[in-house]
């Protein structure tokens, strides 16, 4: 290679270093240009200091500190109910998450791209909404009370589940699946016997996950109607008892620690 | 076992044997046990919630003739309005703000909540990971009713329940990624004497940059879903106007409410994916 190459390359090489190096720079300019602009919006022209500083966070803050023991009795009832919401909507959301994971999953889905598409835009739009708007919508559709929000949750977690089901399913290993073929079984008979024994432990690892994070979301869902804890929580918020509302957090926290302690039992004995 | 019986055992009991069963005894008995319990706390939960088994089989229809008489069709002037317009920017700079202060947090937490490169691992491990989990445990809705109450309505409460929400979930995700780095380079490091911040930025930090952009983009969209509805309890952005259209009963309104949410969530989420790809790209 002759030296004029060699440095015409060099020059082009350094150039684009440059060439980078300055799109960053402007990216990092840019970035820090927006948070400049979002602090100024929301915390100087948004918010009220001078009646933030009369109203004094800290005295608002120390009553939350007031442990309310009066109300631990009446949280037994309510933490139990919201255990078993999220037990059934994660059941609900495996059910319903089933057929999903079949119609989005490339090597089983029945009619080829079309019902891709579709199974994969539905776990999409499942997992989009927030857990508050499909409460919204279900405690319209069947009122208020536990139905609507283990639906609610249940819809929402259809996204993960299949999505993770889904691609366990495309990930099964070929191998009795074709000796199934081989041997003249149908397309019911393969998903039967080939994938479903493949993907079983999957499926119920993603379930408890999932039945971890509804603990997590029963405890709003009260606020939408649901009942459970989130309505005790929403009462006492009413009530401006805020000692009430810190015990209530602390049932919530109780709770989900439990939660994760099983839950964390739970899949080490399927796996 | 499953397997079969060695082949010098007696005829009859190698017959026995070759017998296959998919399930032997203990297997079944916890595989029962299991099943039952799953449908006893189901019977007993439909007991106790209280749930009319026969709405069920009717809900598709019965929340589709709702959506059909009393959401549609959605009020697309209330949402055309300037303020509300104006709102979904808002929306989107709360989550900007709040990913950003969030992962500046995130980050000195993951790098003290990681159990192999830990700086301080007696005093500073436990308490981290457990401002962690808590920050996650919480729900981000009862983060801003709570900072509602302290600081009053506004964007200010949901920007810091939106930052706490992003410590607990980038912070898991990040402590996560410096664990699993590869351990040669950091021991490289600290054979030749390098301290533990020096280990961090030469050692850990290149090792887990890429995941970490990623994983920052990531919970910008998960922050963005969650800023869309924090206004409903008080803190600014879009739930403000949702709140008010479902409190005077407004279906049309909230009906077109609901699916701007959705669908500047959906476009958050391309907007994220195709940012993930190609800075995956750029920087690997």
């Amino acid at each position: 290679m002759s030296s004029l190459t060699l440095d015409a390359r060099v020059a082009a090489v350094s150039r684009l270093r440059r060439r980078t190096w300055s799109t960053r720079a402007l990216v990092y300019v840019a970035l820090a240009a927006a948070v400049l602009w979002s602090v100024y919006v929301i915390v100087v022209a948004d918010t009220d200091w001078a009646r933030l500083a009369a109203s004094s966070i800290g005295k608002t803050l120390g009553r939350f500190m007031e442990f309310d023991a009066a109300l631990i009795p009446d949280l037994v009832d309510p933490t139990i109910d919201t255990a078993l919401m999220a037990t059934l909507a994660s059941l609900g959301g495996l059910l319903l998450a089933l057929p999903v994971a079949w119609l989005g999953a490339a090597n089983i889905t029945p009619l080829g791209k079309a019902s891709y598409v579709f199974g994969r835009g539905l776990m999409t739009l499942s997992r989009s909404v927030h857990e508050i708007v499909w409460g919204l919508i279900f405690v319209s559709a069947v009122g208020l009370g536990a139905l609507a929000g283990i639906l609610a949750m249940a819809v929402r977690s259809v996204g993960f589940i299949s999505k993770v089901v889904a691609e366990a399913i495309e990930d099964v290993h070929p191998g009795p699946i074709e000796a199934m073929r081989a041997v003249g079984a149908n397309r019911l008979q393969v998903l039967l016997y080939g994938i479903v024994p493949q993907v079983l432990p999957v499926v119920l690892g993603t379930v408890i996950f999932e039945w971890d994070i509804n603990i997590r979301r029963s405890t709003i869902m009260g606020l939408v109607g649901a009942g459970g804890l989130g309505l005790v929580l929403f009462r006492q918020m009413a009530m401006i008892n805020y000692g009430g509302v810190a015990t209530v957090i602390l049932a919530v926290l109780l709770l989900i620690a439990l939660g994760e302690v099983i839950s964390h039992y739970a899949r080490k004995a399927i796996i | 076992m499953r397997s079969r019986a060695a082949p010098t055992e007696d005829p009859p009991d190698l017959a026995a044997a070759l017998r296959w069963r998919r399930f032997r005894f203990p297997d079944t008995l916890y595989r029962h046990a299991a099943l039952l319990t799953v449908l006893v706390v189901i019977a007993y939960g439909v007991e106790r919630l209280d749930i009319d088994l026969e709405r069920l089989p009717g809900v598709l229809g019965r929340m589709g003739s709702t959506l059909a008489q009393r959401y549609f069709p959605p009020n697309l002037a209330h949402i055309a309005q300037a303020d509300y317009l104006h709102s979904v920017f808002e929306t989107l700079q709360m989550s900007y703000l709040a990913t950003v202060v969030g992962v500046l947090l995130a980050i000195p937490l993951a790098w003290v909540a990681s159990a192999n490169v830990s700086p301080s691992p007696r005093l500073g491990y436990p308490l981290a990971r457990l401002f962690i989990m808590a920050c996650r445990s919480v729900h981000e809705m009862i983060w801003t009713i709570l900072l509602v109450a302290v600081l009053g309505f506004g964007m200010l409460p949901g920007v810091v329940a939106l930052t706490l929400f992003c410590i607990g979930f980038a912070g898991k995700l990040f402590a996560e990624a410096i664990e699993a780095i590869d351990a040669g380079p950091v021991d490289a490091m600290r054979a030749t004497g390098a301290g533990r911040t020096q280990i961090f930025v030469f050692a850990v930090l290149p090792q887990v940059r890429v995941a970490w952009t990623g994983t920052t983009i990531y919970t910008w969209d998960v922050v963005f879903r969650a800023a869309t509805i924090v206004g409903f309890f008080g803190a600014g952005g879009m739930g403000w106007y949702l709140r008010e259209s479902v409190q005077r009963i407004a279906s049309q309104d909230v009906a077109a409410i609901l699916l701007s949410i959705i669908l500047v969530v959906l476009v958050a989420e391309l907007v994220s994916a195709w940012l993930r790809k190609r800075i995956a790209q750029a920087i690997a």
